[in-house]
């Protein structure tokens, strides 16, 4: 087990150079430079030249991506060139609302998609697999920045029941905090739940076919027993894999959530960053957002294991 | 001496009605302003530094603006009143003498006084960072003649340097903060400033809070405000809705889309504050097809000004005659903005070698306003016969194009200064390397006209100089002037006593809570 941990961190080492490589050649080829965009306001061209060259942005690209690494293997992300901020600090910040979003969001999602997949599963071609269905589509379909102004004047502005914006550390503030989660949460939550519901919806369809169901049934045994004890487990492993890949999708991607809900997450920064171009940050959130990915799919691996243990011997 | 009355009434003249809540008629008028109570600002963006010298960011000077104070500052009617400064005067072209303000400390209990404000001066001029320098480039030196008064040494006669000094450029920090802070200061203004208002503490992507300096100098009217709290909210709508929903109670800007239907929220006043800004497009004089001044003239000639700002602006904004608002003193309302006449257009096309019409590229901002401006423009050109492709970009390669004139025509959006000068002689005057004459204009008369504009003192003359330079742009034109936009904000009903200054600064020393 350990080895394998091993093996598969070891083998994420050429991804995040190729990642860290690429995104750094991509920035400086994308045309507009920090210091333009930082003193947009003022035209005094040596006062940019000597900034750019305190910044080290007058070295040429390997150079600059060869002072990054050595850096980086000190352990030090660098500096952000808008405000000065060590780019470690700025991310760990950023990273706590982006979990807790992410999480909260996968919350909600699981509890409303396994009812709606199973009771769709069950009473498949009924009335309750159509409204199940159509659920589904709905919230696929639905922009999130559409359901996230539809939520915000329904409970926001009319009900006043939840904050309509900005963020509060549920771990420090405690109820008002998760308060000020819950709409985002919702938000995301509920697409999130879409997706699940047809995956687990279809895997279920295709598990009850099966030959051991009908033995189960046959047996007896009563029809929440052979879902519980039989379908379900078997039917679990498309939907870790879908969950695997949201969570990192959930915790980078969810920039147009946050940029609504005014949350100070991952996402937003890393856009900021690169509007910006402020190079360093926007390194240090990409290189984060891989790591990211590349351990929630480790989880999965290992999860699929679990579920199913012929997956361990392979 | 201005009364504050009619200090209150010349506001309400300038800018129609700005002051919140001291219309005539408004209920509870009668009660005066009552201390208290904190002030929810939202803000499109947080604020990037508390450094004012190495700030280069305009969100920042709104925080500033309650916590610092310049030496001089502004009126309503963009004149120049004592700041920091009593008084100042001028025994020459080329030296500025400050009689500054006795008594006034620093927020951690130091004096202000003309050695502080040589250090600020001399930090702004040397710190390798500072984003001052080119403000501050033509003072020579500063010296002190007493604790009180400062010399202000000028390398050449400069009419504008003083509105210059009502914003960071003039803004005093305390020096002691500064010697022990260090880059921190940038994170922590604490005590570092004179203003109403003192730092208490700026959580990032948070909020960032002020409270009441007690011992603030000025004894007359506020501070009021227990506290001032600043929030980002990025967008707009959500903003708007947060002040709706009563979360917040400021917002900074309201989107000219959402003007109408905000105005009829009776939760809600909206202030329109003309700005300083212009928003126009600079055409390249370096490069076909803009190198031929008649094609300049047809495509100036087949814009249709007053329905851009009616359909794109919703007449959030006055169309321009020339980079120069109307809010200010140089304005000249004898001159018209270039109407729209297609037999003009025809003949200028001809002229220009191309009676067929011609085709060209726009560069401009990937954001919903420029979008539809730059629609609007390609229609109204192609009626005319010329050709207009639209090339989208964002903001950091907006610049770096234009810097670098790698443009036919490209989107310029200029927040705009107090000083007319501020809004003309860096666009216009005759610059080798990178400058904001992206245009590339470069006009023996025009480079005179500017240059006499910094050297007369008297405003009467200098208004003239202005007219001249704006009839010159209106031929020559190095840039299409479109718009000066209203930068409206809103406010609950809570808030009273803003007084909107156009240079769109929230300055909350007389605000107070209902």
């Amino acid at each position: 087990m350990a080895e394998v941990v091993l093996r598969r961190l070891l083998a994420t080492v050429p991804v995040l150079l190729l990642v860290t490589a690429g995104v750094f050649a991509l920035l400086h080829l994308t045309p507009g430079d920090p210091v333009d965009a930082m003193m947009a306001e003022s035209a005094d061209a040596s006062t940019k030249e000597s900034l750019r060259r305190e910044l080290g942005l007058d070295r040429p690209i390997a150079v600059q991506y060869a002072a990054w690494m050595g850096r980086l293997l000190r352990g030090d992300l660098g500096r952000s060139i808008r405000n000065g901020e060590p780019v470690l600090e700025n991310v760990s910040r950023r990273i706590r609302p982006s979990l807790q979003l992410a999480l909260l969001a996968m919350a909600i999602a699981l509890t409303i998609a396994f009812p709606v997949a199973i009771a769709s599963a069950v009473r498949h071609n009924t009335g309750v697999d159509r409204l199940g269905t159509t659920f589904a589509l709905f919230g696929i379909c639905m922009p999130n920045f559409l359901l996230a102004l539809l939520l915000i004047f329904v409970f926001g502005v009319t009900l006043r029941w939840l904050p309509i914006s900005g963020y509060l550390d549920p771990l420090e503030e405690g109820w008002s905090g998760l308060r000020s989660l819950i709409l985002p949460a919702v938000t995301l939550g509920l697409a999130l739940a879409a997706v699940i519901t047809r995956t687990l919806r279809s895997s279920l369809l295709e598990v009850l076919a099966e030959d051991y169901v009908r033995t189960a049934r046959a047996k007896g045994l009563s029809e929440w027993v052979v879902i519980r004890g039989h379908v379900l487990k078997n039917a679990l492993i498309p939907v870790v894999t879908v969950l695997g890949l949201q969570l990192g999708t959930l915790i980078g991607g969810a920039v147009i959530t946050e940029y609504v809900f005014a949350l100070p997450g991952v996402g937003r920064l890393v856009v900021d960053a690169v509007f910006a171009r402020d190079y360093p940050l926007v390194q240090g959130v990409i290189l984060l957002i891989a790591l990211g990915f590349i351990v929630s799919n480790l989880l999965v691996d290992l999860l699929y294991g679990y579920i199913d243990p012929r997956i361990r011997l392979r | 001496m201005v009364t504050r009355r009619d200090f209150v009434k010349s506001c309400a003249v300038a800018s129609g009605a700005a002051v919140v809540g001291l219309r005539p008629g408004a209920a509870a008028a009668a009660d005066g302003p009552k201390k208290g109570g904190t002030l929810r600002v939202g803000f499109y963006i947080e604020a990037a530094t508390m450094d004012p010298h190495l700030s280069g960011s305009k969100v920042d000077r709104q925080v500033y603006h309650n916590i610092y104070e310049p030496l001089v500052t502004l009126d309503t009617r963009l004149g120049i009143k004592p700041g920091l400064a009593e008084s100042w005067s001028q025994p020459d072209p080329k030296t500025l003498v400050f009689k500054l303000r006795r008594g006034v400390k620093f927020h951690d209990g130091t004096d202000f006084n003309a050695e502080a404000a040589k250090f600020n001066f001399d930090r702004m001029k040397t710190e390798p960072k500072s984003i001052r320098k080119g403000e501050v480039a033509n003072i020579d030196t500063v010296e002190v003649v007493d604790a009180a008064t400062l010399k202000v040494n000028l390398k050449k006669a400069d009419a504008s340097l003083l509105a210059t000094l009502t914003d960071r450029a003039g803004m005093m920090i305390s020096p002691k903060v500064v010697q022990e802070r260090g880059v921190e200061l940038g994170r922590n203004a604490r005590g570092a400033g004179t203003g109403p208002f003192e730092f208490v503490e700026w959580v990032k992507d948070d909020h960032l809070l002020i409270k009441r300096n007690e011992s603030y100098w000025n004894k007359q009217g506020g501070p009021y405000l227990e506290r001032v709290r600043y929030r980002p909210i990025p967008d707009d709508t959500v903003k708007l809705q947060s002040l709706q929903g009563g979360e917040i109670d400021v917002i900074d800007y309201v989107q000219p889309r959402d003007v109408a239907a905000v105005k009829t929220d009776k939760n809600v006043t909206v202030v329109d504050v003309p700005s300083l800004a212009d928003f126009a497009y600079q055409l390249n004089h370096g490069r076909p097809p803009f190198n031929v001044k008649p094609l300049r003239q047809a495509v100036a000639y087949a814009i249709d000004l007053d329905q851009i700002v009616k359909g794109v602006w919703l007449n959030v904004g006055y169309p321009a005659n020339g980079p120069i608002p109307p809010t200010s003193w140089a304005y000249d309302k004898a001159i018209p903005p270039i109407k729209r006449d297609l037999a003009k257009v025809k003949a200028r096309l001809a002229e220009g070698g191309k009676p067929g019409g011609f085709e060209f590229t726009m560069t401009t901002n990937n954001i919903p306003l420029s979008v539809q401006e730059a629609e609007v423009i390609q229609a109204q050109l192609r009626e005319a016969g010329i050709t207009m492709k639209i090339r989208l970009v964002d903001a950091s390669t907006l610049i770096s194009d234009g810097n670098a004139k790698n443009f036919e025509m490209i989107s310029f959006q200029w927040s705009g200064r107090p000083d007319p000068d501020g809004n003309v002689y860096q666009f216009f005057k005759t610059t080798p390397g990178t400058s904001f004459n992206w245009s590339g204009i470069s006009h023996p008369q025009l480079d005179a006209l500017l240059d006499r504009s910094r050297e007369v003192s008297a405003q009467a003359e200098r208004k003239k100089i202005f007219s001249e330079v704006t009839k010159i742009l209106q031929d020559e034109l190095p840039m299409i002037f479109i718009v000066h936009p209203i930068e409206p904000k809103a406010f609950s009903q809570r808030v009273q006593g803003y007084e909107a200054i156009p240079d769109g600064m929230m300055r909350f020393k007389d605000v107070w809570l209902k």
